[in-house]
């Protein structure tokens, strides 16, 4: 039981990395995380029916991301089995004008040579940060390690805005 | 040769001329046991500073020193002796025949010429073939080196001061450019520039375009034909660089549009609410209205919400939002806060975690007077405030989050740095030590995130879950900018590959600035202000499409004290009333902001308004 909080900060992390990923494969393992029919995903004021809907969306109209958690604080809440967690955090994006898979927006030219397109691995170019509140409403199994199916809510919303990102909101 | 040697006289005039408008007037007190001469000798001997045309006015001397630099360390020598007196300096500012009169005079020039080669209709500011401008080259402001590299920043850091001047292209070619050193500062005037021409110059060099690397960041087309660094085998490549969001370069598409809008935007584009259902809006608005206003005036009267079973805790996030946020607080302090913080990232030990958690009323009850008085604004500017509401199954309930800002206006009840409970004792003496506590516990304004768990409860409530973030103060991301950003006209200024509209053309360097200019803002002086604030008001709201006819029209600082619902209501009234801006305004705020007792107060009282009233 003393380490339930640990336990709930490795597990929001996790959840977090996931998303940051951008390999299809490892993005996906946010999947088995989260209840797949009953689960509620609201990103920014939008609802998503499907949690594939909603890392579909995120594996191909997102750049890459870097998210830092800032704060995290959770109730139990007795007879239901679950828990609410509320996290603060914060994130960045990959503004180098490249997608998850290192696709660009250019125009090749004969000259250029199309063969020189998307190099080995792009290094990101990160913008600057955004604010992010993040809440989530978990099964308890998770304090005896069992992350199956566990996330019922996923409410994420970026909660401030830098004026220097090339992003738009 | 013989305009060659014109141009030289010119240019000594010229500097004559501009000597004679740097010079600042200066008067001089306590003299009087010398002749003028005498001080005049002194001065320039003590302080190595000239003061020219000297004459005795009443009890002063007054003369010219060279520029405003001089005349500042002048006003350093106050107090010195002279003449068995302590003389006394002073700059004189007078608008009549002074040396400022000058300066005043070329700002009026040069801000009229602004408005001549500025065309509203297509957003364009015409700076093409500046030399040849017949208005400049009377006034000899574009005739030397020196004068030339003062005009363009002047220039804009004017149009800066206009609000009117929305600006979306800009012509520079034919003007000779070899760098950019001198137009630099567009940068910071217009950030949000699309279209940029600067063809026919004579820029070679990349590394001049530098000063350009992250700015612009909105630029859509350059034109750069009849510039040597054009040739180079890397301009493309360089150009891609500088300007990330390019899609035209030298009427060539460079970047597939749709792909560059997918990369640089968030499919999930930030909403102010989200309720899962209708109802749901209602009554967690309803909640959330309720609960901030006891929340600032009466906190016990909320216990009755919470039963024995109900939890509450805050967390610190403190972590500093990056100063390009707007209003962000760079400087937060959080000392009320952090000893009551449950935040897991920063508490370590269990017991403490277990402690900062409040269970039950008494608990709850000790924790709320720990923290500061505040103010909420939900009514008063609810565009700060965002909202989201859905449904939690396990309780039978919902949970509803809210993000937005409070003013602190007290010192909370408890103190918690006092160290009132035994546990704590006497360690704040220890914490003390070198605390200025009123700088650490000022109050200020803050940002938060608060999250209730909503369980009805035979026709009642109870919050099951009460979890508040506090943050550093930052305007939140779903409040739309101020700044004009429309959209829906760009397209007007440069369309699609090689449709450039005569002025910007290449081929056109001189396009009389008069054709241009027959619509909208000419001349500051002969319009009325508010047909000026007009113009710029339509840019002032993106996204709305209704014709000019029926847009209302409020001078900026009224406007600017305006949330979108607001002016979105005083269009409304004003489309149905007929009422001309000053009256829609008198009758919305009289009627609270309430479409609805608008109407019928327009209706029952429409015959007695003077008739001056309506459009």
């Amino acid at each position: 039981m003393n380490n339930q909080s640990q336990v709930l900060e490795s597990f929001v992390k996790r959840i977090l990395t996931n998303l940051d990923e951008t390999d299809p494969q490892k993005l996906a393992q946010f999947l088995p995380l989260v209840n797949p029919t009953g689960c509620k995903i609201i990103v920014n004021s939008t609802p998503f029916a499907q949690p594939t809907a909603f890392l579909e969306v995120w594996q191909s109209s997102v750049v890459q991301t870097q998210h830092v958690l800032t704060a995290v604080d959770y109730h139990v809440i007795p007879g239901t089995g679950t828990l609410i967690c509320n996290i603060n955090g914060k994130v960045r994006f990959d503004e180098s004008g490249k997608d998850k898979m290192g696709q660009d927006a250019v125009i090749r030219t004969d000259n250029m040579g199309a063969g020189s397109a998307p190099a080995a691995k792009h290094r990101p170019l990160w913008g600057s940060y955004y604010g992010v509140s993040l809440q989530i409403v978990i099964d308890e199994r998770i304090f005896n390690n069992d992350f199956n199916c566990v996330v019922s809510s996923f409410n994420y919303t970026m909660v401030y805005k830098p004026e220097d990102s090339l992003m738009t909101l | 040769m013989n305009s060659g040697f014109q141009h030289t006289q010119n240019l000594g005039f010229i500097a004559q001329q501009a000597a004679i408008q740097s010079r600042v007037k200066v008067g001089v007190r306590g003299w009087q046991n010398a002749t003028r001469q005498d001080l005049v000798n002194f001065v320039s001997r003590k302080t190595r500073i000239a003061i020219t045309d000297s004459q005795v006015q009443g009890d002063m001397v007054v003369g010219f020193v060279n520029n405003q630099q001089d005349a500042d360390s002048l006003i350093n020598w106050n107090g010195v002796r002279f003449a068995g007196n302590a003389l006394k300096f002073e700059i004189i500012n007078d608008n009549g025949a002074g040396g400022n009169t000058g300066t005043s005079n070329t700002i009026t020039l040069l801000k009229s010429f602004l408005f001549k080669r500025y065309n509203a209709q297509t957003k364009m500011m015409d700076l093409g073939n500046l030399r040849n401008d017949p208005d400049l080259v009377t006034n000899g402001l574009f005739s030397s080196t020196s004068t030339q590299s003062k005009m363009f920043p002047a220039m804009m850091k004017l149009a800066s001061k206009e609000p009117q001047l929305i600006v979306e292209s800009i012509n520079l070619s034919n003007n000779n450019l070899r760098d950019v050193n001198m137009i630099s500062s567009i940068a910071q005037t217009f950030p949000n520039l699309k279209n940029l021409c600067l063809a026919n110059n004579q820029i070679s060099k990349f590394r001049s375009l530098e000063v350009w690397k992250g700015k612009f960041k909105h630029l859509r087309e350059l034109l750069m034909m009849n510039n040597p660094v054009t040739t180079d085998p890397l301009y493309r490549t360089e150009m891609l660089r500088l300007f990330p969001k390019l899609v035209i370069l030298d009427n060539v598409l460079i970047r597939d549009e749709n792909k560059l809008q997918q990369l640089y935007s968030i499919p999930m584009k930030i909403q102010q609410f989200f309720f899962e259902s209708n109802e749901l809006g209602q009554s967690s608005t309803d909640f959330v209205t309720n609960f901030l206003n006891l929340w600032d005036t009466n906190r016990v009267q909320l216990m009755g919400l919470y039963s024995p079973q109900s939890q509450f805790s805050i967390s610190v996030d403190s972590s500093v939002p990056s100063s390009s946020v707007s209003n962000s607080d760079q400087n937060p302090t959080f000392s009320f806060y952090l000893p009551l913080s449950r935040n897991l990232t920063k508490v370590s030990s269990e017991k403490t975690k277990q402690q900062r958690l409040a269970m039950g009323q008494e608990a709850i009850d000790k924790l709320f007077s720990s923290l500061p008085k505040s103010k909420h604004y939900l009514q008063e500017q609810p565009s700060n405030y965002s909202l989201e509401a859905w449904s939690y199954p396990q309780v039978q309930g919902f949970i509803i989050t809210l993000h937005g800002f409070f003013e602190e206006v007290d010192k909370p009840e408890i103190d918690a740095n006092k160290g009132t409970s035994s546990t704590s004792g006497g360690r704040h003496r220890r914490f003390n030590h070198g605390h200025n506590n009123n700088s650490l516990n000022k109050l200020s304004r803050r940002s938060f995130d608060r999250t209730w768990i909503i369980v009805p409860n035979q026709g009642n409530v109870i919050i099951a879950s009460d979890l508040f973030t506090i943050r550093p103060y930052a305007d939140g991301s779903w409040i739309e900018p101020q700044q004009p950003t429309s959209i829906q006209q760009t397209a007007t200024a440069l369309t699609g590959v090689g449709n450039i509209p005569p002025s910007m053309g290449v081929q056109q360097p001189g396009v009389s600035p008069q054709g241009l200019v027959q619509q909208g803002l000419s001349q500051p002086g002969l319009q009325q202000p508010g047909i000026q604030q007009s113009n710029g008001q339509m840019n002032l709201q993106p996204g709305n499409l209704a014709p000019p006819a029926g847009q209302l029209q409020l001078p900026p600082e009224v406007q600017a004290k305006l949330n979108p619902h607001q002016q979105e209501l005083l269009n409304k009234l004003h489309i149905e009333t007929k009422l001309n801006a000053e009256y829609t305004y008198m009758l919305a705020e009289q009627s609270g902001w309430n479409y609805e007792i608008a109407i019928k107060g327009f209706q029952e009282s429409m015959n007695n308004i003077p008739r001056q009233a309506f459009i």
